[in-house]
């Protein structure tokens, strides 16, 4: 699903340098990482939003570079932190937007389309919050609905930047079950992004640490221990 | 639906209601047998019908670019007053008007003036659109340039004399009147080319509504997208300031008052009911004016402040509850 070569990742200057990852469908990676050490740009990296210093991203066998930017959501959807604070807008239609590369020039939707929409609100089990406007939500609320227009989206890879920034503890949990649920079920290769060590310990979950210290982003393969995490990712 | 059914009525009473009645038969003969010596003919071709056609562009043009530039820029407050396109059609109908510079003061006029300032400083935003990476920064550059032209606005009015002064101030209160029968098919071609376009940017427009990033990542090219915005900007907000004067704030409120109304994000229908509801306000104080006409001149652009920001203020606080 997700491959990488000899990857290095920056701005103008290098941040970090990428093992040479190979992320698989039916899988949730969590990356943990402390606070601006550049979980963010990984993740933009991998979507095509910043460019690599140097090295490649394939996602499903394509080099990312020769993806136009059609080609691009309807290979990865992206979740990003911040929820779009618009007045008047549904959670459908929030979801419907997930449609947008697949529609035709005037952004017609068909049944198909509609069919994924109910689809994606069906698996989550928030039907009832279709008709509602999205800047009336909660919190948690928004960060289902986020996950329902990526699901939408109909891609194989699908990218969370901490959503589980802003959720209280059962919210949190509800969040990463239903992401592991939908990579296993829907096979799709799931990466989201995360401080938090106990929640991710606790989910059982393959890990990709970013190692502020070595300037690395390392993938680790089994569950571990709170101490080797703390060691991994997030020591002074 | 309801709007599609009331711009027809407002359109007849529009038609209805001038100082010398005129009835629907005469507007129907001078058409299909125009009597050149006729006053009552003359003044159905040469003003009436006009003046309903310049109300309906008008309404219409402004309120769609005001709600394109809202939702390009994410922002309730955005129009094209804001990012200083009317400012160029004021500055060129000023350097005109005021300057005797030749190359304003050619038998060019006032309307082919305005309608190049409009362009000019489309072009500008769209120039300035391609350097700074936010639109909030493009935001505020159109406010500096709207505010930098008033300021030399204001100085060139200080320094004419009276005569010119007038003139200017004439036409900045802005006037349905000034257009005459023969340049009818010109002015409708641009606009419908002008709403045409707008609806042409259904989707980009959707999308936009989540912000230009997340826009981005679904796949809608935005710096096309934004090209098209601004330069159906300068169609029509140009179109309108050339004939009809720098009409404010219809631009500003008709598509807020069309989203708390319909309460949706979808463009197909912000765009249509912006039109409508744009042409029937700006017919609805064109009307307003024309019954008080025996007894005083209200500008255009007085009377739709003065009926608009009521109406708008009453809208949100209502919302709000």
């Amino acid at each position: 699903m997700i491959r990488t070569k000899n990857l290095h990742i920056g701005y103008a200057k290098e941040l970090l340098a990428v093992d040479d990852l190979s992320l698989d469908k039916g899988e949730l990676y969590f990356l943990i990482g402390r606070n601006g050490s550049g979980k963010s740009t990984f993740l933009k990296t991998l979507i095509g939003e910043t460019p690599p210093i140097n090295g490649e991203v394939l996602l499903n066998g394509n080099h990312i570079s020769h993806l136009t930017y059609k080609e691009i959501p309807k290979t990865v959807a992206f979740v990003t932190t911040h929820f779009p604070l618009t007045d008047y807008l549904t959670a459908e239609e929030y979801v419907r937007l997930a449609r947008t590369p697949y529609t035709g020039h005037f952004g017609r939707t068909s049944s198909k389309d509609q069919d994924l929409i109910d689809q994606a609100f069906d698996i989550l089990n928030i039907q009832d919050l279709k008709q509602r406007f999205t800047s009336e939500l909660s919190d948690g609320e928004k960060q289902m609905v986020s996950i329902a227009k990526a699901i939408a989206q109909e891609t194989a890879i699908i990218i969370l930047d901490e959503p589980t920034a802003f959720l209280d503890y059962t919210n949190k949990q509800r969040v990463v079950d239903l992401l592991k649920n939908i990579s296993k079920t829907m096979g799709k290769c799931i990466i989201m992004s995360s401080h938090d060590i106990d929640m991710s310990i606790a989910a059982e979950c393959p890990f990709l640490a970013v190692n502020s210290i070595e300037k690395k982003i390392r993938q680790v393969l089994s569950p571990t221990s709170k101490e080797e995490i703390i060691n991994l990712a997030f020591k002074e | 639906m309801v709007l599609a059914l009331l711009l027809p009525l407002f359109c007849l009473l529009h038609l209805y209601v001038g100082q010398i009645p005129i009835s629907f038969s005469d507007y129907w003969s001078s058409f299909s047998n125009f009597d050149a010596t006729s006053s009552n003919h003359i003044i159905a071709r040469e003003i009436r019908i006009p003046r309903l056609f310049m109300a309906l562009i008008a309404g219409a043009g402004l309120s769609i670019v005001g709600l394109l530039m809202q939702t390009l820029f994410n922002n309730p407050l955005a129009g094209p007053y804001v990012l200083g396109i009317n400012s160029g059609s004021s500055l060129f109908v000023a350097l005109s008007i005021m300057t005797g510079i030749p190359f304003f003061a050619s038998e060019l006029g006032l309307i082919t003036n305005a309608l190049l300032g409009a362009f000019l400083f489309g072009l500008l935003i769209l120039f300035f659109s391609r350097l700074v990476k936010t639109q909030i920064s493009l935001l505020l550059i159109g406010l500096m340039l709207g505010s930098f032209i008033s300021a030399f606005v204001a100085f060139l009015q200080s320094a004419s004399n009276a005569q010119e002064l007038k003139v200017f101030t004439l036409w900045a209160l802005g006037s349905l009147q000034k257009v005459e029968f023969s340049q009818l098919p010109i002015i409708i071609g641009i606009t419908i080319v002008g709403i045409l376009g707008a609806f042409l940017l259904v989707k980009p427009l959707n999308a936009l509504v989540l912000g230009e990033n997340e826009s981005k990542l679904l796949g809608v090219n935005i710096k096309t997208t934004r090209l098209w915005i601004i330069v159906i900007t300068a169609i029509l907000t140009g179109l309108v300031t050339a004939f009809c004067g720098p009409i404010a704030f219809v631009g500003l409120a008709v598509p807020n008052l069309v989203r708390i109304l319909f309460r949706t994000q979808q463009h197909f229908i912000l765009i249509s009911a912006s039109a409508l509801l744009g042409a029937i306000f700006i017919l609805l104080c064109d009307v307003i004016i024309q019954l008080t006409e025996p007894f005083f001149m209200l500008p255009i652009n007085v009377l739709t402040s003065i009926i608009g920001a009521p109406m708008v203020i009453f809208f949100i606080l209502n919302r709000l509850r």
